[in-house]
């Protein structure tokens, strides 16, 4: 094998593979720190298996100084800390990429690091046990990539130190094992990045991104049932509950958590809950409820592969149809998929105004690619933040009120307790104006669900453009997509600008007039994370467009830039093309 | 005085039906207690008894089958300054809202909890609800009861319920002074209700009831626990009595124990929560957030 000596590269790609529960994390979020603080961008994701400890699981980090939304297939640097991962992986490694392992080097890409001679000297020298020590075999790893790629070895000294702000002996003797390891570790090639010119960018994942949102558009209660990946996000807001002012309640079940919601909604709280498919299928009746009840009520819903509890820490976005569908009897509901981090802070954030100004449930999909991805995004633009609860009555007094009153746009004033002369009666059977049952008269009838399905007509003319679709490129074949696989797509079209690219961001009610005109388009194809291409069904049902392509994956991994370039080039004489990468 | 606590609202139930005594009860109880309507929410589930909303003057949720509970500890949990009140079916509250029944025991919520104990599913005709003593077969039931029955004294005991009592439809009075005594109590307060169902339970009738309910305060039963050591040696007799079912059936208090409540468990997580009202606590000011997420950003950079 011909090896480069030194050599500058446009992005570095960086795998960190071992046996769960090693610590590996450590390792891909430190160095993808360091690697944002030094203006470049960043883009992490994670594939852990549904175990606690012991299993072998990867992170990827990729960094370039130019934009990237997705994850490569090269691996440039492999940190191997088992022998397993060397098995697993190596032949993934790039010709002139690096191994970096404690075994004995099985050709030239390998580095073997003297863990324990490191880790011991360090240990001589602050007079510690060498057991003490042997966690911090991650922060050696961390600084031979360091070395490898000339990075600058305070710059990683510094994160640690803030990484252990709390116990700086900690700091300081990873920061001792970065100094060992620098200065021992002989490295006879390198690689140069360009110098990283994007400073000051967040480095997040979707659950934070909607936490953060979430706490920005005033949220108050959020419930919960413990489930992967949605529960990163309910953990998050307990970690800041009591300086922003929000009940995290943690519930006997999912069944709980939805009616918990509902209830919080209708006392006068900004209301939501966080869930995965498993969770989401207890809370159906409840969602029901909730369109009956005109009730403003946000459901995160992070996707993850099933059926049943299927493959609960990989990806997929099989849930398309069950969320804009889900739930007995016909009742207005919004879906809408945020395809980034960005509009997943933004989404979160504008959902509660959707809720409460048209009163009914509000569905947020998300998945388990954007959870447990982090990657470098610019801060959020809090200056256009609007917040809009609707026709809402907090305090004072009304006369004549009756929750469910026929009103001209089609919205009924909403009181809550405490209001006086505002009593209402809320009821998840069909109701009259003022809520109570008995008649069960078939004009009301009529005019009732005339009332609540209508609202998704005023929702259709009054939702701005760019939370009904975006669009992108100007190929003449056209990709049409929803949710998470946006990255990849971004990155793909750069090397395939004969494409063009839809994304769709509100599924319900479906913008059947904005998407019609794209069916001009010469070569229309989806790509999606599922079996079947259930977009590409809805956009068949709804708008009358017959895809040339369905491009699919679902086996529970996300899609790489690279295979899906492959897979557009394949669409052009397959009908379906299954993207297999892992 | 008239009674300002009843909707005028039809009532839909079958006449002699056991939950008039108990809308009667309750709305005595609000009316001595000179509770505000507004201050008032009142839940129910599915079933002849979880209508019961309709029929008072308050906050009324009437919300899905099983979930009256669940809802309740919500809108306590999201306005503490409410009096909150619970109604369901016995089918509600031990049938598909059993889940809820025992975990509300963990949060003790400062509310009340009514459960209307007919022993059938009322509105879905007569089925064996779930504390249907076993062989007891009502002409409803289209076979014989094979089941053992839940027992909601022992259940709420066991749960952590800190207010647990039975009274009587029937008996309107000392209905109506033990929903008093389990509002003012501070904590999860539950009174099971037996509640004759005139249409489809033949057994568990008015006869029934009268010829066996003796009142527990009357035999010289103090409920009332002053101290955890006090409550764990009260809790084991108060079991004992729960027990009693046959000839002689026990009502009126069984337990009663003040102990921290849910929203001061809440305050030591929340360091607004005693002093501010999350519901009036503005989010936005003319639509700008309150909330300044800069903190949350930086941490990320
Ligand atoms: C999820 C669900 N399952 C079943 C029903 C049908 N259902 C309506 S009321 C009821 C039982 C009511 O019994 P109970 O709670 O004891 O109240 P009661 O009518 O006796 O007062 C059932 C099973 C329902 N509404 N929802
Ligand atoms: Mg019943």
């Amino acid at each position: 094998m011909q090896m480069r000596k030194g050599f500058t590269m446009k992005d570095l790609n960086l795998m960190v593979a071992g046996p769960q529960g090693s610590g590996i994390n450590f390792t891909s979020d430190t160095f993808s720190k360091v690697m944002a603080r030094l203006g470049y961008y960043v883009f992490s994701n994670a594939e852990l298996f549904s175990t606690i400890k012991g299993e072998h699981s990867y992170f990827r980090v990729r960094v370039s100084d130019e934009l990237i939304r997705s994850y490569s297939k090269r691996v440039d640097i492999l940190i191997a800390l088992d022998s397993k991962s060397i098995i697993l992986h190596k032949d993934e490694v790039d010709n002139n990429g690096f191994i970096i392992t404690e075994e004995k080097p099985l050709d030239s890409r390998f580095i073997q690091v003297e863990y324990n001679k490191i880790l011991q000297n360090v240990a001589n020298k602050y007079n510690k046990n060498l057991s003490e020590l042997s966690v911090m075999k991650n922060t050696i790893a961390l600084a031979v990539v360091g070395k490898i790629a000339s990075i600058p070895k305070d710059a990683i000294q510094k994160v640690i130190s803030e990484n252990f702000a709390k116990r700086p002996n900690i700091a300081e003797l990873n920061n001792a094992v970065v100094d060992e390891t620098y200065s021992i570790t002989k490295i006879e090639r390198s690689i140069t990045l360009p110098k990283g010119k994007s400073f000051g960018k967040m480095l997040i994942n979707t659950a934070e991104a909607v936490a953060i949102g979430k706490i920005a558009a005033g949220l108050r209660f959020q419930s919960y049932y413990p489930i992967t990946p949605a529960s990163d996000e309910s953990q998050y807001l307990e970690g800041v509950m009591s300086k922003y002012n929000v009940i995290v309640e943690q519930t006997e079940d999912e069944i709980a958590a939805i009616n918990m919601a509902i209830a919080a909604a209708n006392t006068g709280l900004r209301a939501a809950t966080s869930t995965s498919g498993p969770g989401f299928s207890l809370m159906v009746e409840a969602l029901s409820y909730a369109g009956m009840t005109e009730t403003p009520v946000v459901i995160f819903y992070y996707q993850r592969a099933g059926p049943s509890t299927g493959m609960p820490t990989r990806h997929e976005q099989g849930d398309l149809k069950f969320a804009i569908s889900a739930g007995h009897g016909e009742f207005p509901r919004i879906v809408i998929a945020p395809g980034d981090h960005e509009e997943a802070f933004y989404d979160a954030f504008e959902s509660f105004n959707l809720a409460e100004k048209y009163q009914l449930p509000v569905i947020v999909m998300l998945d388990k690619s954007m959870a447990m991805s982090n990657y470098t995004i610019p801060k959020f633009d809090t200056s256009k933040l609007k917040i809009d609860r609707g026709k809402l009555i907090l305090e004072g007094e009304v006369s004549n009120y009756k929750r469910y009153a026929f009103t001209e746009d089609g919205i009924s004033p909403r009181t809550v307790p405490g209001v006086k002369n505002g009593m209402f009666t809320i009821a998840g059977d069909e109701h009259e104006e003022d809520g109570h049952i008995f008649s069960e008269d078939p004009d009301n009838r009529i005019r009732m669900m005339d009332k609540r399905m209508g609202k998704l007509k005023k929702v259709l003319s009054e939702i701005p453009t760019d939370m009904k679709y975006k669009f992108y490129g100007n190929g003449e074949n056209l990709i049409i997509s929803w949710g998470s696989p946006k990255g990849a797509i971004l990155d793909a079209i750069r090397e395939r600008p004969e494409y063009s690219y839809l994304q769709i961001r509100l599924l319900h009610p479906f913008p059947v007039d904005e998407v019609k005109p794209f069916a001009k388009y010469k070569r229309i194809v989806t790509v999606e994370q599922n079996y079947s291409g259930q977009l590409a069904d809805i956009l068949k049902e709804d708008a009358g467009i017959d895809v040339n392509s369905r491009i699919v994956k679902f086996n529970g991994r996300p899609i790489a830039f690279e295979e899906l370039i492959e897979g557009l080039d394949r669409s052009k004489t397959e009908r379906r093309v299954v993207l297999t990468y892992a | 005085m008239p009674n300002t606590y009843r909707t005028n609202v039809e009532i839909d139930w079958c006449p002699g039906c056991g939950d008039f005594g108990i809308l009667n009860a309750l709305t005595l109880a609000l009316q001595e207690l000179k509770i505000p309507n507004e201050k008032v929410a009142l839940t129910g589930g599915i079933g002849c008894s979880s209508k019961i909303p309709h029929y008072v003057n308050v906050y009324a949720y009437h919300t899905l089958h099983g979930r009256s509970l669940a809802q309740a500890q919500a809108i306590k949990i999201a306005n503490p300054e409410l009096e909150v009140i619970a109604a369901a079916g016995d089918g509600d509250a031990l049938g598909i809202g059993t889940q809820h029944f025992v975990a509300a025991g963990r949060r003790n919520v400062d509310l009340t909890y009514l459960i209307f104990d007919n022993g059938v599913y009322g509105l879905t005709k007569g089925q064996a609800s779930p504390t249907l003593p076993y062989g007891e077969s009502p002409k409803s039931l289209q076979v014989e009861n094979i089941k053992d029955p839940v027992n909601p004294i022992f259940l709420a005991l066991a749960s952590g319920y800190t207010f647990v009592a039975r009274s009587y439809s029937y008996n309107i009075k000392h209905l109506k002074d033990t929903i008093i005594r389990a509002i003012k109590h501070k904590g999860l307060a539950l009174v099971d209700i037996m509640q004759p169902c005139v249409t489809y339970n033949n057994i568990n009738t008015k006869e029934y009831y009268d010829a066996r309910l003796y009142d527990l305060q009357k035999e010289g039963w103090d409920p009332v626990a002053k101290n955890e050591d006090e409550y764990k040696q009260k809790l084991g007799q108060a079991t004992i009595k729960s027990l009693e079912w046959g000839d002689k059936i026990p009502m009126g208090v069984f337990i009663e124990y003040q102990k921290e409540t849910y929203d001061e468990r809440l305050s030591r997580l929340l360091m607004n929560y005693k002093s501010k009202n999350f519901v009036t606590l503005p989010i936005h000011e003319n639509g700008k957030p309150v909330n300044d997420i800069t903190p949350l950003i930086e941490e990320l950079i």
